[in-house]
């Protein structure tokens, strides 16, 4: 059953990350997911201040708290016309400067980092299950993420068609009457709750990649937004799979291989893609090359 | 744009998501066992499996539980247990044990949650949960709610531990209680004999140079047992960051008391504390790196720290012979 739970857990993680990692791919913030692992550092103090304890409960408020600032000044960084990708750099970095001064002026003797207090393991989550009335309602980092996963679904849906002109031509989209700031800001919110969900059930590393790993090698095999948001979580489910059979095999950290098993399809998209790969381009220049001689 | 024609409609994908998550719901619930908690050992000639998540821990279990049991470490020598990273062998680990022993005290970080929710599923102790909380060590600025989880630098809280050990391996298994009460009795007269060792060592240093200064603070409860003052440069945790002005502070610290030596940790790099070293020779005063202690991991096998009680000697040692 663990097999079964742990499968399931990361393609829920992979399925949500990969659809907003295409978007965020599109609009070249990638790394707003890295960005939110560093960032939600203030969060967990604050929230270890005010409650005196370590409770995931309480952490988890403080890292969602502090997700949302972090992507909501992002995009008003970039708003304000500064680059997304230094936008990205000054809010992470100073963040979570303030997050460890925090700590190192109000609890440094105490063992409160992210990785202790927040970053999940995927490798426990079949133990960690949802009790409710006595009964035992399975894993609950599958409920959040399923919850997760629900609500991304549920908005890119619904705006489907806003989102998409949003993300490739916003000018056009402002033009049709489409909210376009709107709109940036829910993606980013969204964002923002998925990856800090996700770092509470399976930790930072398979967040940050999945959020972009999979999306990268959608955009490499298709031209087309909805087969690529397709592609992206079809990518990330066999890297969950995969991996976690690698890590089987290996006896190795599960997310690490589940990470490892996406550049691999990534690497394999990147050679030989139909569209945009290393070895069709070659095909394609030689082709060109014997017909102008 | 073609393509908005051929895709589904967005209630369409809502109920497929839907429905996915009740087949999930239907899949998982079933109703929780109690019996995990309150099993006792049916007889049979198989061991009794037995995990562990520190060193110190495996160790203990193996002189309380001898040829009854069967003990698996998760964590190895030199593996820092706030920081582990679990790997797909240590799902089978934990699965398969009938005991699982940790430390307790948030010693093993997020994973504490984890074990605490496997106490309703199956025999899951944490060894330092008989220690009266009015004996641990409480974060200065932490309110008193969270408490220092090193608690093997007390030898006293390591006999408490033992107790613990011995406590659920009799519950589990009645049969052997009198091979568990013998060899506890034993171990913890060896226990009793290296408090007594320890404090005779100390003793042979001069008392204003009974300065424990370590990178991180693990030895607060070896300082309070045995009469030391532990300094460290970092926190309790050893992912917390160490400021410039600790750094000042401790070489200030060290030129004004003559402290001869400081000493390094096998689970923590050791450029830290050279900052120090080198700061205090500018200040014109000469201090030695005084050698190696084990702090949250005891040495690989076949090294002079692979038990408990050869951890903590190597350890008195290293410090007598660097401060006397």
């Amino acid at each position: 059953m663990a097999d079964f739970w742990i499968i399931l857990t990361g393609t829920l993680a992979a399925a949500s990350c990969g659809i907003l990692g295409c978007f965020l791919i599109l609009r070249r913030m990638a790394l707003v997911g890295d960005a939110i692992s560093h960032s939600v550092l203030p969060g967990i103090a604050f929230a270890f201040l005010l409650s005196d304890s370590r409770d995931s409960v309480f952490m988890l408020a403080g890292a969602a708290v502090f997700g949302l600032i972090t992507v909501f000044l992002i995009q008003f960084l970039q708003r304000g016309g500064l680059q997304a990708d230094a936008s990205i750099g000054i809010v992470f970095t100073a963040l979570f400067a303030f997050g460890v001064i925090l700590i190192s002026r109000n609890a440094s003797h105490i063992d409160l980092d992210l990785d202790c207090v927040l970053f999940g393991e995927i490798a426990y989550v079949q133990w960690d299950t949802w009790i409710l009335n006595g009964y035992d309602l399975g894993p609950s980092a599958v409920w959040m993420l399923g919850g997760t996963l629900l609500l991304i679904v549920l908005c890119v849906g619904l705006f489907y068609k806003q989102f998409k002109l949003c993300a490739f031509d916003p000018a056009l989209a402002l033009a049709c009457g489409i909210p376009v700031a709107l709109f940036h800001y829910l993606l980013m919110g969204l964002v923002s709750v998925s990856t800090v969900a996700s770092f509470e059930s399976v930790g930072a590393i398979l967040v940050v990649g999945m959020l972009i790993i999979p999306a990268a090698t959608a955009y490499l095999l298709t031209d087309r937004l909805s087969v690529m948001l397709l592609y992206s979580v079809v990518a990330g489910a066999v890297s969950s799979a995969g991996g976690y059979y690698a890590a089987v095999w290996l006896d190795s950290s599960i997310a690490g291989a589940m990470i490892v098993t996406a550049g691999i399809l990534f690497l394999l998209a990147f050679i030989f893609s139909p569209l945009h790969g290393v070895a069709a381009r070659y095909l394609k220049r030689r082709r060109l090359k014997s017909a102008a001689a | 744009m073609h393509e908005l024609r051929v895709k589904k409609s967005p209630f369409q994908r809502v109920k497929m998501t839907l429905s996915i998550i009740m087949l999930v719901a239907v899949v998982g619930c079933t109703k929780v066992e109690q019996e995990g908690k309150s099993a006792v050992r049916s007889g049979g000639e198989s061991k009794i499996k037995v995990t562990a998540t520190i060193g110190m821990i495996s160790d203990v279990a193996e002189q309380i539980g001898g040829e009854e049991v069967e003990v698996t470490g998760l964590m190895g020598p030199g593996v820092d247990p706030h920081l582990y990273k679990a790997s797909q062998g240590d799902i089978r680990k934990l699965d398969q044990a009938d005991i699982v022993f940790y430390g307790g005290l948030h010693l093993e970080g997020k994973m504490t949650d984890i074990l605490e929710k496997l106490e309703s599923k199956k025999r899951t102790v944490a060894v330092s949960g008989n220690i009266d909380p009015s004996l641990l060590r409480s974060g200065k600025d932490a309110g008193g709610t969270q408490y220092d989880p090193h608690i093997w630098f007390n030898v006293k809280h390591w006999i408490s531990a033992a107790q613990t050990i011995e406590q659920t391996l009799t519950e589990y298994d009645p049969e052997h209680a009198e091979s568990y009460r013998k060899r506890t009795e034993a171990y913890i007269k060896q226990l009793d004999a290296l408090d007594q060792e320890i404090r005779t060592k100390i003793g042979m240093i001069p008392e204003r140079s009974r300065v424990l200064v370590t990178a991180h603070d693990a030895f607060g409860y070896f300082g309070e047992a045995y009469g030391m003052k532990v300094m460290g440069l970092q926190g309790i945790s050893t992912a917390a960051e160490y400021g410039s002005k600790d750094v000042g502070d401790l070489r200030d610290f060290l030129v004004e008391n003559g402290i001869k030596a400081v000493f390094t940790e096998s689970s923590i790099p050791t450029k830290s504390m050279e900052a120090v070293i080198a700061g205090a020779r500018e200040k014109g005063h000469e201090v030695k790196i005084g050698g190696e202690l084990y702090s949250d991991s005891m040495g690989s096998p076949g090294s002079d720290a692979d038990t408990y009680i050869k951890m903590v000697r190597h350890n008195v040692d290293t410090i007598v012979e660097a401060l006397k």
